[in-house]
């Protein structure tokens, strides 16, 4: 081939592919705004995807799968956890477990964080081909909830607190002289769960274990949904 | 060196350097944040390094493409530069513009967006440092007497690199949008125009190492590119996959993708024709080991590991984890920090008027950093394998997971701290060339 053949084949194969690549563009120009509602881009929407530029969340979640790779994909974060969680939140992410990848308090404002979920809103409902994938099969790590709410990550808190590691195991870890928590929400449900915390003998009246009266009725709540979620 | 304004290039290449150590460091903070509870997160918290880490990568090459463009230019169009002082105004405008956006970082002045985090202000700063460059470059090399395909395709790339940054500046209301044409700019930048002025100046070294005629390695040149453009443009699909745009791109994408791998095949086979039917001896074996070295890296770590997971059946699982780190590692570095390198230890030594001086030092870089980013590339990918199959696959919580990829963030951390002694190596090289009185 001669060199001024293949400075032909350069111009004409970057002409073609640029045009198919051009006429690719405007269809999906046209398949966007149904596949994303745009009619429900409301102002609100679009203000949150500015606080999402504004304190550059972007760099440590992903969206769509692109972004930072250091802290969850948010895609589908509105369906999963829900208003109420988002809300709680966005308002005090951090994490009570000192040991977690902590998210810094940004000091959102409550307008804000109602943009922010109205944009998480009209994300979740982008058609995304199915991505991200149902998982294969669903497993869990011992010793782990099977979900994450505010709720049972102030319970697992308030399990570390009180150092309830001294007599119970949970997933290998801790003491011999209660029963082995690892699966005890599969046994037991939350309302039987917190009645034993407040008060044990009357669940079992042979027990060592002493009452934990110091708890409130929330933190109470709190701690039976973390031992609840553990099957 | 045959011209005095070629000199000019010596700036680039030592900032380039520098930005290079600076870029390494920012990288270990950010790995140490993913081993031990965030070190620094009051002062620098992740968000505010990645971008400070992506954004110094960038500023880094495009320092070490300017100067290579402006070493290559003179000689090819056969002139002086037509104007040293817009190249050294652009090169002041864009170090402290460089330096203004990262400071600005810590701040929290920042667009938000991922690698484009630049405010829109700096986005524009960047454009008029284009427009000086462009302009110097073209009315450089209309002086020319004879048009090379190195100059055209040196100035089409650049031109490029100028138009597609535009779609970096607006504010999009809709997110898939605002991803479509963000990929407008890391995309087809990276396998646009960037893979357009990389093959230039790697063209344009080999013309000299070699001394294959220009006829022969020009035409070579022109394929290459064809090749990489015609697959490259629509290969942008690949990043269509999941983000809202319709599933017609499943396929596009998927097999113009696949494509972009035979480019990259065959510019290792030119390189290493060129090389064999050479028709002067290469003295400078550094230079030879780096030309080389940067065709085979590239090789693996844009085609090989890009093709792993460029299938949509693949990517499915793995978008989104820290596959897409590994491959961005090791393509990077292989396709454009080791050409900058080449081009650095090829031209500054001539730019000084030294023919000999000792190369242990550059070959240890060499090895030092080859090796490393490998075993760095390689234990991300691990990382994102685990992370694909427990967190994708089983379901399990993201933060459950990153624990059990732990060990596989030391091995890079490990594997970075070595990386990083390689590049000061490397820093302490170019500023023992740079400062070197001529022979």
């Amino acid at each position: 081939m001669e060199k001024k053949l293949a400075r032909n084949l350069f111009i004409w194969a970057t002409l073609i592919c640029s045009a198919v690549f051009i006429w690719l563009t405007i269809d999906t120009h046209r398949a966007i705004p149904k596949r994303t509602n745009t009619d429900k881009l409301t102002d609100e929407a679009v203000l949150g995807k500015r606080v999402w530029h504004k304190y550059n969340c972007n760099d440590c979640h992903t969206i769509l799968g692109i972004g930072g790779y250091y802290s969850p994909d948010v895609t589908k974060v509105y369906s999963t956890r829900g208003e109420t969680w988002l809300k709680t939140f966005l308002k005090n992410p951090e994490s009570p477990d000192p040991l977690r990848r902590k998210m810094p308090n940004q000091k959102l404002s409550d307008n804000e964080i109602k943009q922010l979920i109205t944009f998480f809103k009209w994300v979740d409902a982008i058609d995304t081909n199915e991505w991200p994938p149902k998982p294969i099969t669903v497993a869990k790590t011992t010793g782990d909830p099977l979900e994450e709410t505010a709720l049972i990550l102030k319970g697992k808190a308030i399990y570390n607190q009180n150092r309830c590691d001294l007599c119970h195991q949970i997933g290998g870890k801790g003491g011999i002289i209660g029963p082995d928590l690892s699966k005890v929400g599969g046994k037991r449900d939350t309302q039987w769960l917190s009645r034993l915390i407040k008060d044990p003998k009357s669940v079992n009246p042979g027990t060592q274990m002493p009452a934990y009266l110091q708890l409130s009725e929330d933190e109470v709540q709190a701690l039976a949904s973390f031992l609840g979620g553990l099957k | 060196m045959t011209y005095e304004s070629q000199k000019v290039a010596i700036k680039y290449f030592v900032i380039s350097a520098i930005f290079f150590g600076l870029q390494v460091v920012v990288g270990l903070l950010l790995i140490l944040k993913y081993i031990w509870p965030d070190p620094l997160i009051g002062i620098i918290p992740f968000n505010t390094a990645r971008a400070i880490h992506t954004n110094l990568l960038v500023v880094w090459m495009l320092f070490g493409f300017m100067g290579g463009t402006y070493y290559v230019v003179p000689e090819e169009s056969k002139t002086e530069l037509y104007s040293k002082k817009l190249a050294d105004l652009q090169f002041w405008l864009l170090l402290i513009g460089g330096l203004v956006g990262v400071i600005g970082f810590l701040f929290g002045w920042t667009a938000g967006r991922p690698l484009l985090e630049l405010p829109v202000e700096l986005k524009w700063a960047v454009v008029i440092v284009a427009l000086i460059f462009i302009f110097n470059v073209f009315m450089t090399m209309i002086r020319t007497k004879k048009w090379t395909a190195v100059q055209g395709l040196l100035l089409g790339g650049v031109v490029m690199l100028a138009v597609m940054w535009l779609f970096a500046i607006p504010f999009f209301k809709n997110l898939t949008f605002d991803y479509y044409y963000w990929w407008w700019v890391i995309h087809l930048w990276v396998e646009g125009a960037w893979e357009l002025i990389a093959a230039s100046l790697m063209a344009f070294i080999l013309l000299k190492i070699t001394g294959v005629e220009r006829q022969i390695v020009e035409k070579w040149l022109y394929i290459e590119v064809a090749l990489v453009l015609a697959t490259g443009i629509i290969g942008t699909g690949h990043h269509y996959y999941w983000i809202g745009t319709p599933g017609y791109w499943l396929w596009w994408g998927g097999i113009f993708s696949a494509l972009e791998t035979v480019p990259i095949v065959l510019m290792v086979f030119d390189t290493l024709r060129h090389v064999k039917h050479r028709k002067i001896e290469i003295p400078d074996r550094l230079v030879l080991y780096w030309t080389i070295g940067c065709a085979l890296f590239h090789f693996f770590g844009a085609a090989v590991m890009g093709m792993v997971h460029t299938l949509p059946q693949v990517n499915r699982w793995t978008h989104g984890t820290q596959v897409t780190a590994s491959h961005g590692h090791l393509a990077f570095f292989g396709a454009y920090a080791m050409l900058i390198l080449t081009v650095v230890y090829y031209a500054l030594p001539k730019l000084k008027g030294i023919s000999q001086y000792s190369q242990k030092r550059g070959f240890w870089v060499f090895w030092i950093t080859v090796s490393m980013m490998l075993i760095m590339g390689l234990a991300f990918g691990v990382a994102g394998v685990i992370q694909s199959y427990m967190q994708r696959g089983l379901g399990i919580d993201f933060l459950t997971v990153q624990d059990f990829m732990k060990p596989w963030f030391f091995a890079v951390f490990i594997a970075g701290l070595g990386f990083f002694v390689g590049v000061l190596l490397y820093i302490i090289d170019v500023l023992k060339i740079a400062t070197k009185k001529p022979e």
